[in-house]
């Protein structure tokens, strides 16, 4: 079996990562094809502010909160997600004697992307306004064939949500959609989102199961962070990926648990 | 002022507009953003909107 699991940035903001999952993880590594995907998006702004370079956020019409990356922020992001977060993961995983590998979109050419030209921002005013895309992406390949000779021998990869753009240029790219992107170039049989709440919340209690075609009238109920979670697992499963699991990484066992069916939230066909 | 929509060559009437603002096209419905032609005259093109996944 192939699983994609995104580590979400709740799970790495403190000392350690969570024993747990990662003696879970190091099981399912010797069954299973495993490739991992990091977030970290809260580490990037407080190392940028720590720098110096305070983080501009800019909101979408749809409600959607964003950081604003300009060059000199994609360069820190660079900074932070393929050197501090991959490496601290990297080292941590490797300690508990699992064969894994830190790549970024860079390496090998694994996750390039086109910059997004505009967005659509609303202002203080509350006026829509037009502005650069600045430096995020929208990813357009993934280099499969990189993680399959890596998958073959043995080695769980460990992707930061970085891409490199058409002029060789670091893009921001969304973590969740990086993982469904992965998902679909490995055709993984599971993706596995892990996050610091049990699954999707609806009225206080987790929904077990979400119809990939039916989300939509969820969507406006659900908070952003699990939206775009939810928008990335629907692209996955209407690109292959047999079903995305939603689910807390804080938790013994939280891998082999969501494969099995007993806790998240299901998103499937 | 007066301007033309790209998309049904309606006219819409507006206030002052800055480069980059938003407007929608009362005849077509079209989101169009106001962006400033060589000669400095205010012109109107389709917005390009782009997905709310902007990004870590």
């Amino acid at each position: 079996m192939r699983v994609t699991v995104k580590m979400g940035g709740d799970l790495l903001k403190g000392e350690d990562i969570n024993t747990a999952l990662i003696e879970d993880l190091k099981a399912l590594t010797k069954e299973h094809g495993i490739v991992l995907v990091h977030g970290g998006g809260d580490l990037v702004t407080e190392m940028a502010k720590r720098l110096g370079k305070e983080q501009v956020f800019v909101m979408s019409p749809e409600g959607f909160k964003s950081r604003y990356t300009d060059r000199e922020t994609a360069e820190i992001y660079a900074m932070v997600m393929a050197g501090h977060i991959n490496t601290k993961i990297v080292g941590t995983l490797q300690s508990f004697g699992i064969n894994v590998m830190g790549l970024s979109g860079f390496d090998g050419g694994l996750i390039r992307a086109e910059r997004k030209q505009r967005l659509v921002v609303v202002d203080k005013q509350g006026q829509k306004r037009a502005i650069e895309g600045g430096y995020t992406g929208r990813i357009t390949s993934v280099n499969s064939d990189l993680l399959e000779v890596l998958l073959k021998q043995g080695i769980t990869p460990v992707i930061s949500p970085l891409a490199m753009g058409l002029q060789y240029e670091p893009l921001n790219v969304d973590g969740d959609r990086t993982t469904a992107a992965v998902a679909k170039a490995i055709k993984a049989d599971a993706i596995i989102y892990l996050t610091d709440v049990e699954g999707v919340l609806l009225d206080g209690k987790v929904v077990p199961k979400m119809g990939a075609l039916e989300v939509e009238g969820l969507l406006e109920k659900i908070g952003p962070g699990m939206s775009t979670k939810i928008h990335a697992a629907v692209d996955a499963i209407k690109g292959g990926v047999g079903k995305a699991i939603i689910t807390s990484g804080f938790t013994e066992n939280p891998l082999r648990n969501a494969l099995e069916g007993r806790c998240g939230t299901v998103v499937s066909l | 002022m007066k301007l033309k929509c790209p998309e049904c060559d309606g006219d819409i009437e507006t206030k002052e507009v800055i480069e980059g603002e938003i407007l929608n096209c009362n005849d077509c419905g079209a989101e169009l953003e106001v962006t400033k032609s060589k000669k400095g005259t205010f012109e109107l093109k389709v917005a390009e909107s782009e997905g709310e996944d902007w990004g870590e």
